[in-house]
């Protein structure tokens, strides 16, 4: 790859971003109805929208065309889509959404206070992201009612909803959503930051970019939200220009964050679902037996498909003149002690040479057993 | 009385053995401990340097000691996993009495009331049945400290002659080869002077699975260019790919080495200079092996001609060697006889006495070296002395301050005692760090001995197979619980360090053995405030003896690494390598380096006699038991350590696929393995790594799985060591599991 | 921090014993505490005690990372291939299959893969790795090529691998005869093989 020239998959990806950002650029007009209902506060988080939009779009479509991801991709589709399946593979889809994605189960089996901070974070984004995101391209805004300015009604595209009124529960949790979002999120940063902070195996592996610098951020926005809060609530908005300058700030860098760091889990995440699917149909499936000890290790499909990415790669280990064909169909298992006995057959034909007599290192008299 | 006084699964469910996992505090990454404390392994004779981090006054992890000269780090997987014994939910953590009314057959007692029951319990049959009627078994794995003071416990508080300990299933045969042929019992070279020899040869030393850390100084001399000789009935690993392996049959080693003697001589392989300056006793020897031609040789002992020739040429032509020996020569009938054949082919070769020029037993229990010294064993005073030598008994009776008179006589041998309680001769007894119902030969003799037993006290942390059968337990402390000195197998004296207190009502062994005598009214002499103390006497009952501690202190130790004995003055560097040309010793004073008054070795005619329960047509095969590496002597530690177990969880049968198909056997069958004494059923191992006319069956487990059921207690006339390594034995394929199979967790 | 340069891994399996002392010692290290990452394998006990401890070899250009769809596993700049990355790791086992050492592990219950990452939080402040630290045949061994060259004169170190046309170049070294050193080590090639020190040898004589 490279060289002057852009490449391809460089194009093919930036192809796709353009669209894709496009797209919800054409949306947020739609939404907003010809940007009437924009926040002109928020115009920066729009178009740090848009940037992170494209980044993640063209990091996204990068990631799917390198082979493994690839082979996956299209394996994952075909195989959930696999006729006489659908309605089966829709129900195990809701329920692994459900013990993975909404429980994070795979996480509590990990420890408990890893998933404690897991969740808490991932619940609070998403809380926040559901309410910010269509505030700033417009998607949602808030009017009083004409005849009763102490109702509120949610208009969503521009579309009429709901109404209630300012002062009822429904009202303080809907305009409080994002103290709730900041609670959470600062609760699961300080469980996570407690753990990078004590343990030695953490604090070996981490790196700052990867691991620190996403809780600071989560960290940063929360607080910063929160002081707004406390600001116009509670101090008559004192400084409260500078804060959401700040808050600004903060926010505006995550977004422009996103397609580089920690955060794409979120994006990429989601093929695990797939890859679900792809062992299911493999498990059914043929068996690829040992080419060595005859044992069955795997799916025959995933050998067959590691082998065509392996070559993909560049990778060539096949093994001409063998009924193995590819050291592929070789299980782990053996290929652990065929190491050990390729070293052994070294040292032990370095000793023959030696001693000339390695027939009789290991001799027992024949008469002793009949 | 003293069977079991509920059904033992009932015991089993309350007391264990239980597996104990990594849990809590122990798998949390981010703990940093309180301390970490420098002290060595509980287990095998290496005793390992180990640092043990401690966190809230329990040991939840190891650290490698680098820097310890031994082991340089090194662990097996048992140093590794020890520290999981602490903290352990099968730990008595109170005195415990036995109570056939209670779910799990003891309740808890205080204390103090469970000292003054034994101490009654001593007054009562001694007053009846004489002072000898109460016995005490011991163990080569308490510090030397304790050694010692169990010792002049038994005969100054207990007043008995019968005290003896489990040295005698392990280092014994070894002993008393040493003591005829050099006069002293050590290894006579530190494990530094492997990697020089140009020869290593290992007699019946599963050195992988039973001495691991042994190994790098094998594989290092090979590095060096050396040839690696290993003789055994079974291709152990360190055998698989050593320079030449001799399969012998098991219980002929001394017709081997008479065999490679005759080849020496034939081929003059032999120093004459040495022979004549340093040795006696070398015709008559050199006349005992006339007859043993390789063809000969090979006939009794099942090697070929061809490998026992070459075997001697390596041995006799090498300029520098170390032969090392272990309980595979040593475990039976004529176990004596074979170390005599292996020092006579050491002797032969002048190989001795210098760097490059090395013979050692590798001992196999965490103290077996130190706990033969001090006066354990019935034969035995401090600093190896003689029990029987009017000299040695005055001196030590002026150190104790008692009259010659009341000091017993030589006892009998620890099989002896169970032998002497069967027939009614010993009604009380006294047990602690000893598990004779799993570890003696033909054990449910063993367990028909303690049921007639009067009285009978264990001291043990864990509730043992044997303490079971006790009337009162009292809870003693763990390794890391005290501090004390031990002596490992190259005779290097290294100090135990306290981690942690005993929990609950447990306590150090010497305090309880303390308070023993007090409630005794006989505490003269048994008052110390501290295994310090107690070392400070050791030092001066040891002084002048052939096991000289004299000149060892604590900082000496830990500044050194450990001080090698004898070491007899303050300003004594201590003495890594013995009988080096111009050394003085207690014994020579001058006249030579060996440990007799003409300062020379001896040769000893080395007598092969076949196994006392050879094969015949109705037990055509040869039984041969020993260890794996992730377990240690009886278990009881071991598998109550969960990882261990599930390295290998139940003792299988291990046979050559010959055999076993004779016998339609396939691997994994259940197998049955009977022996004149008893019958196993296990699960086979079928593999081509053993001879075809043997068995192996690894003994660490208790009850229905127990080797030992089908050992012979057949004993070397010279050292009271038991035959466990060779029987007669037949095998068959077993209908179906044992009854056992359902009931029972692997480790139980 | 990263491994220090003049640290390396020398591995001889032919030393090895079998003892698991380094399984033992694996579960201890604080980035896979509980989890042990080292494979010991008996090659054919039926056969043979012959066995052999499998720790990550490092690989310059990882294969399993290469065939990762969740681009999960990453080679820091010391050279060292880390664990797969628990956000990104999707459980597939395309990286079980495919290394060609057979090293990861699929924990299926954590759905995450886990690996041999040379003890990072020990290596990486200098100290041993705990297997390399507790092997007492030292099959494993850590420290400088200068030592290593002192002790085993008999051994060279080799960190080539040969699968088929495939020559693969890792961080950790395999000590092979310094006499016939090898230009690499010829895994496939072992497929014919037999494993070594197996039978007792019968009627091999003819005395």
């Amino acid at each position: 790859m490279g060289g002057s020239e852009l490449s391809r998959p460089v194009v093919k990806s930036g192809l796709w971003a353009a669209v894709i950002t496009g797209l919800l650029a054409v949306l947020i007009v739609l939404g907003s109805r010809n940007l009437a209902h924009l926040d002109a506060a928020l115009i920066g988080y729009l178009f740090a929208s848009l940037f992170a939009t494209f980044g993640l779009t063209y990091r996204y479509a990068m990631w799917l065309q390198r082979p493994p991801t690839a082979m996956y991709w299209r394996r994952g589709w075909h195989v959930f889509f696999r006729s006489g399946h659908l309605w089966r593979n829709t129900a195990e889809w809701f329920r692994r959404i459900s013990r993975g994605f909404a429980l994070n189960l795979f996480i509590w089996k990990r420890g408990r206070s890893r998933w404690a901070a897991h969740w808490l974070i991932m619940w609070g984004c998403i809380l926040a992201s559901a309410i910010t995101f269509p505030l700033v391209f417009g998607w949602i805004h808030f009017e009083t009612l004409p005849d009763n300015l102490e109702w509120y009604r949610a208009y969503v595209f521009g579309l009429p909803t709901f109404a209630f009124p300012v002062d009822s529960i429904l009202g303080f949790i809907t305009f409080h959503g994002l103290v709730w979002a900041a609670f959470l999120v600062i609760g699961g940063v300080m469980i996570a930051m407690r753990r990078r902070m004590r343990e030695h195996g953490a604090a070996a592996v981490q790196e700052f970019g990867e691991d620190i610098l996403p809780l600071l951020l989560l960290f940063a926005i929360s607080v910063t939200g929160l002081m707004l809060t406390a600001s116009y609530t509670w101090m008559k908005g004192y400084a409260f220009d500078f804060l959401a300058i700040l808050h600004a700030i903060t926010v505006i860098f995550t977004l422009l964050y996103l397609p580089f760091g920690k955060f794409f889990h979120i994006f990429q995440r989601p093929a695990q679902l797939g890859v679900a699917f792809y062992k299911d149909v493999g498990a059914a499936g043929a068996q690829a037996a040992c080419r060595r000890c005859g044992e069955p290790f795997a799916s025959r499909m995933q050998v067959e498909d590691l082998i065509t990415v392996e070559r993909q790669l560049g990778y060539q280990y096949e093994l001409p003149n063998s009924a193995i064909e590819h050291y592929q169909w070789i299980c782990p298992r053996c290929r652990r002690s065929m190491l050990a006995v390729a070293q052994g057959t070294l040292w032990e034909s370095a000793r023959a040479e030696e001693s000339r007599a390695s027939a009789l290192t290991n001799a027992m008299d024949p008469a002793g057993f009949e | 009385m003293a069977t079991l006084p509920v059904e033992k699964l009932q015991i089993i469910q309350e007391f264990g053995p239980h597996g104990a996992f990594m849990s809590g505090i122990r798998l949390d990454p981010g703990v940093e401990p309180d301390r970490i404390v420098k002290t060595h392994c509980c287990f095998c004779g290496q005793q390992c340097g180990i640092q043990l981090k401690v966190k809230d006054e329990q040991v939840i992890g190891f650290e490698p000691w680098l820097e310890f000269p031994f082991n340089r780090g090194m662990l097996c997987p048992k140093g590794v996993k020890r520290y999981l014994q602490g903290s352990h939910p099968d730990r008595l953590l109170n005195a415990v009495e036995r109570d056939g009314s209670v779910l799990s057959g003891f309740k808890p007692i205080e204390y103090e009331a469970a000292i003054r029951r034994v101490a009654e319990a001593i007054k009562r049959i001694q007053a009846e049945h004489g002072a000898d009627s109460f016995a005490i078994l011991t163990g080569a794995s308490l510090t030397t400290e304790k050694a010692y003071l169990i010792g002049k416990f038994a005969r100054t508080a207990l007043r008995t002659a019968n005290i003896d300990y489990n040295g005698r299933l392990c280092m014994v045969s070894a002993a008393a080869g040493n003591k005829k042929a050099f006069g002293i019992d050590r290894a006579a070279n530190p494990w530094s002077d492997i990697p020089k020899s140009e020869v290593v040869w290992i007699s019946g030393a599963n050195v992988g699975e039973c001495a691991p850390i042994t190994t790098d100084y094998v594989w290092q001399a090979r590095e060096n260019g050396a040839k690696i000789i290993v003789v055994d009935p079974r291709i152990t690993p360190i055998a698989r790919t050593c320079d030449l392996f001799l399969p012998v049959k098991p219980g002929r080693d001394a017709a081997l080495f008479n065999g490679i003697l005759h080849l020496m001589i034939e081929h003059d392989w032999i120093d004459h200079a040495f022979i004549e300056r340093h040795t006696v006793g070398f015709d008559a020897v050199a006349a005992s092996v006339k007859e043993w031609t390789p063809q000969k040789t090979a006939d009794v002992t099942g090697i070929a001609v061809k490998a026992i020739q070459r075997a001697a040429e390596w041995w006799g032509t090498a300029k520098s060697s170390f032969l090392m020996h272990a309980r595979g020569i040593e475990h039976h009938a004529h176990g004596v006889q074979n170390v005599l054949g292996a020092i006579n082919i050491v002797l032969a070769s002048g190989r001795i006495g210098r760097e490059g020029g090395g013979y050692a037993t590798i001992t196999g229990q965490g103290n077996g070296q130190g706990g033969r010294e001090h006066g354990q064993k019935c034969d035995q005073l401090p600093g190896a002395r003689d029990i029987s030598n009017p000299e040695h008994r005055a001196f030590i009776c002026k150190v104790w301050g008692i009259e010659e008179a009341d000091l017993p006589k030589a006892g009998v041998d620890a099989y002896e005692i169970i032998r002497k309680i069967d027939r009614g001769e010993i009604r009380g007894l006294i047990s602690i760090c000893f598990n004779p119902q799993v570890s003696l030969p033909d054990n449910n003799f063993v367990s028909g001995a303690l049921d007639k037993l009067e009285f009978y006290a264990a001291i043990d942390f864990f509730l043992s197979e044997t303490a079971q059968h006790a009337d009162v337990v009292l809870p003693g402390s763990l390794h890391e619980e005290d501090e004390g000195t031990v002596t490992q197998l190259e005779g290097r004296v290294i100090k135990i360090n306290k981690a942690v207190d005993c929990p609950g009502e447990a306590r150090q062994d010497w305090k309880i053995i303390q308070d023993i005598a007090r409630a005794l009214g006989r505490e003269h002499g048994l008052t110390f405030a501290s295994p310090g103390e107690i070392f400070d006497e050791l030092r001066i009952a040891s002084k002048g003896g052939v096991a000289d501690y004299s000149g060892i202190t604590y900082e000496k130790i830990e500044k050194q690494f450990g001080v090698f004995w004898p070491c007899p003055s303050d300003d004594h560097p201590g003495t890594p390598r013995l009988f080096e040309p111009g050394s003085w010793n207690p014994v020579a004073k001058g006249s030579g380096p060996f440990y007799f008054p003409d300062g020379k070795a001896r040769f000893n005619i080395a007598e092969y006699r076949p196994p006392v329960e050879d094969t015949d047509a109705e037990y055509p095969l040869m039984l041969t038991t020993g260890r794996v590496v992730s377990h240690f002597l009886s278990g009881s530690q071991t598998r109550r350590i969960g990882p261990l177990v599930e390295q290998y969880p139940e003792p299988r049968i291990e046979l050559h696929p010959r055999l076993a198909e004779q016998h339609g056997i396939a691997d994994n069958d259940w197998v049955t393995a009977e022996t004149r004494r008893g019958d196993t059923t296990l699960r086979a191992m079928v593999v081509t790594t053993i001879r075809p006319d043997t068995i192996f069956i690894p003994y660490h487990w208790p009850g229905r799985k127990s080797a030992n059921q089908l050992t012979n207690s057949a004993q070397d006339p010279i050292s009271k060591i038991p035959e466990y390594k060779a029987c007669a034995v037949r095998i068959r394929k077993a209908q179906g599991p044992p009854d056992w199979e359902a009931e029972l967790e692997p480790q139980q | 921090m990263p491994v220090p340069e003049h640290l390396e891994f020398f591995i001889d399996p032919s030393r090895c014993i079998g003892c698991e002392s380094c399984v033992q010692a694996c579960s201890e290290c604080d980035t896979h505490r509980g989890h042990s990452m080292i494979h010991l394998e008996y090659v054919e006990r039926s056969r043979t005690t012959q066995t052999t401890p499998v720790i990550c070899m490092h690989c310059d250009s990882p294969t399993c990372a290469e065939v990762c769809p969740a681009d999960a596993i990453k080679r820091t700049e010391d050279g060292v291939v880390q664990s797969a990355r628990k956000p990104r790791c999707i459980a597939c086992s395309n990286c079980v299959l495919a290394c060609p050492f057979g090293v990861p592990k699929m924990k299926s219950d954590l759905e995450l893969m886990m690996k041999c990452d040379m003890c990072y939080d020990r290596s990486s402040v200098g100290k041993k790795p705990m297997c390399a630290s507790v092997c007492p045949s030292q099959a494993l061994f850590f420290g400088t090529r200068e030592e290593i060259e002192q002790l085993r004169k008999r051994s060279a170190a080799v960190n080539r691998f040969r699968f088929g046309n495939q020559t693969v170049t890792t961080k950790v070294n395999m000590m092979v005869p310094r006499d016939t050193r090898p230009e690499y080590v010829d895994v496939a090639a072992a497929m014919e093989e037999d494993s070594l020190g197996g039978d007792i040898m019968l009627n091999v004589l003819s005395t």
